[in-house]
Order: C-alpha cells, then structure tokens, then sequence
C-alpha cells in the first residue's frame, strides 16, 4: 500500500514536467534523429530520399565540419578555464564582506542582464575603436589591435566576449555555493588558526564540490552551444576560422540546405558533447561531500 | 596593514566591475546620437542627451503592449517552472532508484543540444499539435509558455537537484514520521529552504525568457502578442542597424529586468540567514 | 490523510486543466476578432505578409492599413529581422504556417519554393513588368520585383571624373594618385554581399550568356581561372588590395560614413546606400559610374527582392494575396506607396518615377538607355556567397602576397563546394 501511494506521488511531482519536455524538447530531437536519415532539402513539398546511414559517414571525411570541431574544442577548454575562474574569483570577492560587494556583484552580472545578438555588435565597436585605440597610446600594437580579423586572435576575442558575458552567471552558482557553507565550520576554523589559503583549500573547495559540477556543467555545454555570440561578433570569419559547431550546423541546414545532414551533424555533436560533459559531471559528483 | 589590504582589495574590486560594465556605457551614450555623431567617435559622451530616440523605438515598438506581453509570458513561465521544476528535482534526487536517474540524466543531457538543430522539428510538432489536438500551441502566449517551461526544465531541475542533496534527510524523515503527506513535507518544510536556490533559478530563467529572441519569433506572429525583443526588429536592417534606436530599445528591454534583478538579489542574502536551518 | 491527497491531487489536476484550457480558450477569443468585421464576403478574408526588407516594415503597415479601409481585407505584416527571414519562411511553410505573401529574393530561391509559389503569369499587371525582369520558374512568372537596383562605383564628383575610372590603366592610376593623398580610392567593407557578392558579379555578367557559362562552371566544362574576365578581374582585385585599406576594418556604417566624409573617394555600393548617405552632412555631388571591368561602361542593374503569392494556401486566401498585389501594382496609392514611401526605382512600366535620388537616377537611367549587365549573382548556387566566397575573399585580404590569380583559383574551389 505504502509502495502504491508512493507511485502516486513520484507520478504527481514528476510527471507534469516531465511531459511538457518530452512534448517540447524530446520529441522534436528524435524527428530530428528521423531526419537524419534522409537527403532532404528542408523545404516540405520537396522529396526525402532515404540514405541510410550516408549523412554520417560523409561527416567525416568534411574538413570544414572537422576543422571546426577542432576549434569548438578549443574555445571551449579556453572558455570554461576563463569563466570559472574569473567568475570564482569573483565570487569570493564578493562574499568576503567588503564595502563595495553589492555594487561589484550587480555590475559582474550586468552583461549577463543583456542578452541576444546585439553584445557582439558593441564588442565589435570595442576591438576596432577601443583595442586600436589603445595600442596607439601605449604602443603595445601587438597586443591591442583588432582581434577580429586575425585568424588566430579572432577566437581569442570569441573566449573573451564569452567570458565577459558568462562570468556573472557562474559567479552567481558560487556565491550560492559559498553561502550555503554553514558559517559554523568557517568560524570553528578561523579559531584553530588556519590561514586564509588554509580554509579555502580545507574548506571552502571540497564544499563547493557541487557548485563546481555545475558551474563546469553550464560552461562547458554553453561553450559548446555557443551561437548568439559567434554570429553577431565573427560570423564565423575571419576566412571560417572561428565557425563553431553550432554555427557550422545552422549554415549546413538553412545556408547550404542540406537539411538531413546537417542533422546528422547535430547527432554526432550531441554525442560528443553528452560524452564529455557526463564524464565531468559523474567525476565531479563523486567528489562532492555530501552533508 | 591589515587595514591597507582591505581598501586595496574594495578598489580592486570597484576597478574590475566597472570593466565589466564598460561596454554597457557604449549602449549608453549611443542610444543618444545620430549616424553621423556615432560614426564620427563611438566613445565621446553625446552632444546633447535629449530622449528622442527613446520616444521613437518606444512608439514604433508599441512599447506598453509588448510589456505587458513580456510580463505575462516571463512571470506565468517561471511561476510555473519554479514549482515543477523543484517538486521534480526533489522527487528524483531523494527516489534513488534506476528510473529517477534516467530521467535525470535525459533532463541534463538534453541541455546539450543546440537549440537551432531543433526549430524546425519543433515547429512542425507544434503545428502538429495544433491541428490534430486542437490546442493552439502556435501564435498563442500560453502555447510559448509552454514551450518556455519545456525548454527551461532542464537547467532548472539541474539547479534544484544539486542542492536538494545539500539538504540533510533527516528533516523530512521526521515530517514524515509525524504523518505529514509529501506533498506537504515538500512545501512546508523542503520549499523553504530552497529559497537561495528558487530566487538563482528565478533569475537565470527571468533573463533567459525576458530575452529570447528566437523562439518567440518563431511562434509569434500576430503583431498584438509580440514581445519587448521582437518588437525590436524594426532597428536590424538587412545591412545595418539603426543604433541609436536599437540601443534605446536594448536599454528599455534591460531596464525592467535590471530591477527584477536588484530586487531579487536582496532575497538571496536574506535567504542565506534563514537557510541557516542546517 | 487518504482524504488530504486526494485533494491535492485533484486539484493539481485542475490547475493543469485550467492551463489547458486557457490555451484554448484565448484561440477562440482571437478567431472571434477576426469575424467581427462587416458581414460582407471580402471583409471575412485575411492575409499575411512576411518580407525581407525590414527599411520598409512601417511603410507596408501603413499601406495595408489603407488597403483595409479601402477593401475591408484584413492584412497582417509579420516581423523578422534582415539576417534571419529566409529561415524562418521555411520552418514557417514546413509547420503549414506560412505567410500569404513572401518575397524572394531571386530564382535559387524560388526554384527551391517552387512547389509553394503561385502562377501569377496572367495577372493584369504582368505583361508590364520591365522586360527581363521578372522572376520566373518553368516559364511561369512567379514573382514580381519591388523595384529595380543598381550598383557600381558610388564616386564623390569632387574627387573623381568618369573618365578618371574608364578602364583597368585608369582606375588603377586614379586609386594609386588617391592613395598619395591619403585618400581610400575605392571603400568596400566587410559584410559578405558588400565584400565579394556584388562586385564578384562583374566577370560572370560580361559573359555572353552567363546562365550557359555558371551552367558550364557547374558541371566542370570551364573554370574561372582559364577565363579572360576573371583573370583581368583578378588583376582588379590585386590592385584595390595593393591602394586601400583592408576592408575587413570596416562595416558598412563607416563605409559609408568615410565616403560622406570625403575620406574616401569612391565606394562600391548600390542606390539603397542612399538612404543611409542621407543620414550624415554630404556636402558634394554624388553619382554612380560602371564597374571598368573589361572597359565596360554599363551598370549592373537587377532585382534584389520579389513579391511572390503562396499558392498553397487555401483558394479564397490566395485569391486575396493575388488581390492586394494586383492593387499594389496597378492603384495610383500602390503606386505612391512603390516610388515615394518604399523609394524604389520602379519594375514596371506603367510606374511613374519623379524625384528620385541622385543614385536612383542614375539607375534609371541607364535601365532606361539599355547601358547595363544583369545581376548575374541570382543565378549563383544557394547562399554561396556568406558561405564560400566571403571567406576566400577574407583570406584574399588577410594574406599580404596572395595574388589576384590564386585568389580566382580559390573561388574556382568555392564554387566546387558550393554545388557539390
């Protein structure tokens, strides 16, 4: 009876939501699977013809699919080392009772506030007037000069942008997290003496554990994901050299209108992301401390 | 000397949030010139500040109507997320048995897929929807609502997972043993001490609707229902961008979440005294 | 207890419920405005227009406004920005949401809609669309241009003289005498079409048929790199990369801005940069003078966006579309609206067009003087443009000591990948 009541209730709190994503998120990605499966166009009326599984052994001999994967790759291992510690090294300001804390927590977060397409475009204004403008004054023209259009620091400035843009959000998990330390066991040791480094490495790092499996979480799967900012600060350019996945995907769907395999690209992509990501989160849950 | 390293630390901090906030300035003075005063220097404070530009992207953006439709869309969304997405997290980080780790699993691996790989199948499904079930998912709010909340369950029930497991069991064991229903054990006591993690769910997901561009384009068509960034396109030319208009327009778009935002934040750090529980 | 539950639950089962049928409740409500117009036939009826071109989203508002008062047909105008529109066309088809009125830009388009575009050959007004014009699949016209365009050298009269850009020798004396000014001779900038699309246009035009010709390109009979206009195109383009500054510094805002400055002599834009040159204090006279490729002396004037119906809609909707369009074309208001409100050299002939910009002008006349080479760009592959040639055109820029030659022979590689 217990057992049966106990259904009752799982189904309750969790089927509700579980529906709406199954409607909203799950379904479309298996018609999307579907579609992978088939040369297709993208346009209704016009013919699918059924490949196999053609779309994805084309994927890899598709250097500019590959090549940006290479790139996605290391944007993202640049950007998730970027946000995570600026943004914890934020947060730790933040919460260590300075006069300026509130003020400094609302303006890291600020960037965050502005979503959309339209932060690229200011960066835009940033790397061309401000960078070479900078470099004029104290001469470092080889450090501040337009980013965008140099084929190597054009990723830079992608890792950068993001990482202006990202920080706050990561900042606002860790404060969570630092807060939800119970202020007991920091005063306990603050008594025995330990040092600033040695309660921050004791303490303040294993129980943030959690903080740090989805902090890392979210940047990874945001800088794999990336688009917004990609579009409207590179496009892709200069000469395709900062073209991530997601962008690469859209082009093959709506640019070149392979629309099948630029599903099948989609697939690949997620399989390769969930490898990874999943991978981080089970290594750092095993390291949490749980209370 | 102590003393010394304190004011060091505060003004190194002030010095990086307002590099952090420099870009924001160039929104700022731009959406107070013409073409001509903005080609000639980005950077230089605007000859006049005269709110002009406000008035006309507030007009052609028929502003107040896509207020009201922003505020509907974002509230009744995250009201609703708010209290799924938690009862769903809690129900599975506290069932530890196959089930509930797959359906955890499918919640978070499902992040992981670009949004833009998705429209289209999306779309069609909607309109399958539609047409079959005769429940208007297309060009209505409730319909975007509902893909809203679709789309936010993942992070959100991630959120709330995470922290579910933070908090001792022992609490509602005890609730329990004193005959509470789980319903009840979940809202009178587990809800409660979610609070920081409900206000940092609250925020991400205010900001992520309040913003979104793509998918409201893509199911909004009906010019009354359009939301604050839709009713922005009128700025993106097919080559150039009207800025002065679209960095007003930005401005108006931000502002009301800039204050959701400076209020919320004041329940986090009063949430912190009272999640003192453990 | 056993009675507490079943409450909760019941009435979780309601609020879900209510959400439900608030969805559906608030389709009703806006069928019902709809059919709350006049009783008469005509006013029942609804269309919508999605279209690319946002400069004139408030202007086809306005006048489907008059459209409603004058016929009592409700039209809607959706929104999209510029960058997005033909993607959102499709998933809105596909999902059978589409619009009753799109545009299209050009025959790869249209080919790719074929099945949803309309036979709008016997329309009244298209016997007077401006010969070569219009836009046809299968010999049926299936679009209408919004007007014609034009590009070429935009030059600042005060800086340079037609005969200053005649010819290859010319044009490369007039860039190099203004760069020892420190004048840019010729401004591009860095967004695809603006970059490579337009002025790749050039040697494809001067072709004697150019469909033949990117037919041949196609299937691999020539390239471009063994044809005489591409390789004096390349010569072009090694000579602005030698004389200016690198275009990728610059959008098409400071493009435009440089020149209205005075700061660069000539850009290579269309007679829609006017519009924005209207913006910032010019104060000399502008014109528009033929690309030298091969000494021509024509300008390349062609149809940038179309009007098309969906024929896929029910028969009373497209009936409707066929309708306004038909009164877009041939009403002295729809006429107004084309020159004046939209500010587009007209398409058709029966259009009268006073007043128009100095770039316009000059469009119109040499449309009307038969002195142009058509776009042949709407005949490229899909999208071949941001996606293949723009980045070869970048690493063109980048690259200090790539020659006008490899560069061809890159393009030559585009083109390969674009049809493969």
């Amino acid at each position: 009876m217990q057992n049966k009541n106990n259904k009752g209730w799982y189904l309750l709190f969790t089927a509700p939501l579980f529906i709406i994503f199954l409607t909203v998120v799950v379904i479309p990605f298996v018609i999307g699977i579907y579609y992978s499966f088939f040369k297709w166009d993208g346009i209704g009326a016009n013919p699918k013809v059924f490949v196999g599984f053609d779309n994805f052994i084309k994927l890899f001999g598709d250097t500019r699919f590959l090549e940006s994967t290479w790139k996605t790759t290391l944007f993202t291992i640049l950007a998730v080392i970027s946000v995570n510690i600026v943004g914890l090294v934020f947060a730790l300001l933040v919460t260590s009772k300075l006069r300026t804390s509130n003020a400094a927590r609302t303006m890291v977060f600020m960037p965050y506030l502005i979503g959309g397409l339209i932060l690229g475009y200011i960066w835009q204004f940033i790397f061309l007037d401000v960078f070479t403008l900078i470099g004029e004054v104290t001469g470092l023209e080889n450090v501040f000069f337009n980013w965008l259009i140099d084929m190597d620091f054009a990723l830079y400035a992608l890792v950068f942008v993001f990482t202006w843009q990202m920080a706050g959000y990561i900042m606002i998990i860790y404060i969570a997290g630092i807060q939800s330390i119970p202020n007991d066991v920091m005063e306990a040791s603050m008594i025995d003496g330990a040092s600033w480094w040695q309660r921050l490495k004791n303490i303040t790092f294993p129980l943030l554990m959690p903080a740090f499996t989805i902090s890392l979480f979210l940047t990874l799967s945001s800088a794999f994901k990336i688009y917004d900012v990609n579009l409207s600060l590179t496009g892709g350019g200069p000469a395709n050299s900062t073209e991530m996945f997601a962008m690469n995907i859209y082009n093959e769907i709506f640019g070149y209108g392979n629309y099948g395999y630029g599903q099948a690209k989609a697939i690949i992509f997620f399989l390769i992301v969930a490898a990874i990501t999943l991978t981080q989160v089970y290594i750092t849950k095993k390291r949490e401390v749980e209370l | 000397m102590k003393k010394f390293y304190k004011i060091l630390k505060e003004l190194l901090l002030l010095i990086a949030a307002l590099f952090f906030l420099s870009p924001i300035y160039i929104i700022i003075v731009n959406s107070f010139k013409d073409r001509q005063e903005l080609y000639e220097n980005v950077l230089a404070l605007p000859k006049e500040f005269s709110f002009q530009y406000y008035i006309e992207a507030m007009e052609k953006m028929n502003f107040l109507n896509a207020l009201a439709n922003s505020l509907y869309i974002t509230i009744l969304s995250v009201l609703i997320i708010v209290v799924l997405s938690s009862m769903t997290a809690w129900m599975l980080a506290r069932t530890d048995n196959k089930l509930s780790k797959i359906i955890f699993m499918i919640f978070i691996a499902t992040m992981l897929i670009p949004f833009q790989t998705l429209m289209m199948p999306l779309m069609q499904f909607m309109s399958t929807i539609t047409n079959t079930l005769h429940i208007p998912m297309i060009n209505t709010r409730e319909g975007l609502i509902f893909m809203h909340i679709g789309f936010s369950s993942s992070i959100s029930v991630f959120l709330y997972h995470g922290f579910v497991k933070s908090i001792p069991i022992t609490l509602e064991e005890a609730a329990t043993i004193d005959g509470a229903s789980k319903f009840g054990v979940f809202w009178r006591i587990i809800f409660p001490i979610l609070k920081p993690i409900t206000v940092t769910v609250m925020i991400l997901n205010v900001i992520n609707i309040w913003n979104d561009y793509l998918l409201p384009s893509l199911t909004l068509t009906d010019k009354g229902l359009r939301t604050i960034p839709l009713s922005t396109f009128y700025f993106f030319g097919e080559f150039t961008i009207q800025w002065n208009l679209a960095m007003a327009g930005l401005m108006l778009t931000i502002i009301p979440v800039v204050i959701f935002y400076v209020l919320a934040q004041k329940h986090i750090i009063k949430g912190i005294g009272e999640g003192a529980v453990k | 207890m056993k009675f507490q539950k079943r409450t909760w639950s019941s009435l979780f089962i309601i609020a879900l419920l209510l959400l439900l049928s608030a969805c559906s409740g608030s389709d009703e409500g806006s069928t019902g405005k709809e059919n709350s117009g006049d009783s008469d036939e005509a006013s029942t009826q609804k269309i919508t227009i999605f279209q690319s071109k946002v400069e004139i989203s408030d202007q086809l508002e306005a006048l489907a406004k008059e459209y409603t008062t004058e016929t009592g047909v409700e039209v809607e105008v959706w929104g999209t920005t510029g960058d997005d529109y033909f993607e959102q066309l499709q998933i809105r088809l596909n999902s059978d949401q589409g619009p009753s009125i799109f545009s299209l830009q050009n025959v790869t388009e249209a080919e790719k809609m074929k099945s949803y575009v309309a036979d709008l050959s016997s329309e009244a007004y298209a016997k007077d669309i401006a010969p070569g014009m219009e836009l046809k699949v299968e010999d049926k016209i299936v679009g209408v241009p919004y007007g014609v365009e034009g590009f070429g050298l935009v030059y600042n009269k005060d800086l340079v003289k037609p005969e200053d850009v005649a010819d290859y020798e010319s044009f490369v004396s007039t860039l190099e005498k203004l760069k020892a000014e420190d004048i840019t001779g010729l401004g591009l900038s860095k967004e695809a079409y603006f970059l490579i699309g337009h002025i790749s246009n050039y040697p494809f035009s001067l072709q004697s048929d150019h469909y033949e010709f990117i037919d041949k390109l196609t299937s691999g009979d020539v390239t471009m790199a063994e044809t005489k206009e591409f390789q004096e195109f390349g010569k072009f383009m090694e000579a602005i990369k030698a004389n200016t500054p690198s275009p990728l510094d610059v959008t098409y805002d400071k493009e435009v801005g440089d020149f209205a400055a005075g700061k660069s002599a000539m850009i290579h834009q269309g007679n829609w940069a006017y519009g924005m040159l209207a913006d910032f204090d010019v104060d000399f006279e502008v014109g528009m003078l033929p690309f030298p490729l091969n000494g021509t002396d024509k300008l390349a004037v062609g149809v940038g966006n179309n009007w098309a119906v969906n024929g896929k809609k029910d028969e009373a909707e497209t009936k409707a579309a066929k309708d306004f369009l038909n009164w877009m074309f041939t009403s002295e208001t729809g006429h107004r609206y084309i020159v004046e409100e939209f500010g587009f050299v007209p398409a058709l002939t029966t259009i009268e067009a006073n007043d128009l910009d100095p770039l316009s002008q000059d469009v119109l006349n040499a449309s009307n003087s038969g002195q142009t080479i058509p776009w042949a760009q709407n005949y490229y592959p899909a999208n071949i443009v941001p996606n293949d040639f723009a980045p070869k055109a970048e690493e063109f820029f980048l690259s200090k000591d790539m020659t006008g030659e490899e560069f061809i022979e890159n393009l030559d590689d585009a083109w390969k990948n674009a049809v493969k």
